[in-house]
């Protein structure tokens, strides 16, 4: 979906649209299959965390106070990317 | 890409475009074009052929010295079918 | 011999489904530039699509929802082991045993080695190819490469999309 109809959809309040679009990106043209990335980034993101490592918290809480929500927003689809690229079964793995 | 060979040809440089996906080229008009019915991601054949990488390149360079109509697409004689299976060595 | 089909048919139709408005049409034919050397002589600058980049330089963001528009240059005497990939939406498995097959900087410096080619510009450009916002492109972006390429004063520009 073209920016111009993702401000369209934004602006007309089709979360449907905009979600499509967000599951095409993360599953390279299939939608099923982005569903399927997200879920798993959070499942990887879980998983790292149940041995109870130690974390920077303070460092999550600094950055998400102070930067700007477009930083943030960035950083999300980045850090989706990093998570699902750490697991063994990544959508783009050069195949597609 | 088109766009960005387009807009180079019209600075005057001469230019030729490699494709494997012959309908988005169509639509985009780039100024000269050879296609391969290969796999995306593998304009120049496949990993280890030398030499059919360098008759694509010469291929495509023939056309800019060729090509008399703005748009024109040559379709190269390969498959990816045969590029697969090892064909197409000690072309150029 | 009839044209082979390509291998996934329907390219621009599928793209423009999944993404409405992403895909140009134009109409209009842009006037062809002389080529005014042999190509034994000419002086040769290669433009990919494909994420290809120093290693060492600002990956292509390959995440952001709306694409990345800027480009990298890519010095022509480069070797295979002094760049990688970073873009992730077309078949890389080919390129990743082989840059040649997307990139063919090897062949490009053989083929001037062996006189078939006169020189490389000094730099090649690399992008990536997924954006989503094809008015920038166009009126940005395109003549911003289109320009660089330019200034490298080759005689002929080789280009291959990913």
């Amino acid at each position: 979906m073209s920016l111009n109809h993702l401000m369209q959809a934004s602006a007309a309040g089709d979360d449907a649209a905009l979600i499509r679009y967000v599951r095409l990106h993360l599953g390279d043209g299939n939608e099923a299959g982005g569903r399927a990335e997200i879920d798993k980034a959070w499942i990887v993101a879980l998983k790292a965390l149940l041995p109870d490592p130690p974390t920077d918290y303070a460092f999550v809480r600094k950055l998400v106070a102070e930067r700007d929500l477009a930083t943030l927003a960035h950083l999300f689809f980045y850090v989706h990317f990093a998570l699902v690229a750490a697991s063994e079964t990544w959508i783009h793995d050069g195949t597609l | 890409m088109a766009l960005v060979q387009r807009a180079l040809e019209r600075l005057g440089t001469p230019t030729v475009s490699v494709t494997v996906a012959r309908d988005i080229t169509v639509a985009c008009r780039p100024p000269r074009a050879v296609f391969v019915p290969f796999m995306m991601g593998h304009h120049f054949g496949v990993p280890g052929n030398a030499e059919l990488q360098k008759t694509i390149i010469l291929a495509a360079l023939r056309l800019v010295a060729e090509a008399r109509r703005s748009g024109e697409i040559r379709d190269l004689p390969y498959t990816w079918n045969l590029a697969r299976r090892g064909a197409y060595t000690g072309e150029s | 011999m009839a044209p082979s089909e390509q291998l996934r048919p329907d390219l621009w139709t599928t793209v423009n489904e999944r993404y409405p408005g992403s895909m140009i049409r134009k109409s209009d034919a842009v006037a062809l530039a002389t080529l005014g050397v042999p190509l034994e002589r000419a002086r040769l600058c290669f433009v990919s699509s494909a994420g290809v980049q120093p290693i060492g330089t600002l990956p292509f963001d390959v995440a952001h929802p709306l694409g990345d528009f800027s480009y990298r240059t890519v010095p022509s005497n480069a070797v295979p082991s002094d760049l990688e990939i970073h873009q992730l939406k077309y078949p890389s498995a080919g390129a990743t045993q082989d840059l040649n097959v997307i990139f063919p900087i090897e062949r490009l410096q053989e083929l001037v080695a062996a006189g078939r080619l006169g020189s490389l510009t000094p730099q090649f450009f690399s992008f990536i190819g997924y954006n989503m916002d094809p008015v920038r492109f166009e009126r940005d972006f395109a003549e911003r490469l289109a320009a660089a390429v330019h200034a490298q004063e080759p005689d002929v520009a080789l280009l291959a999309p990913a």
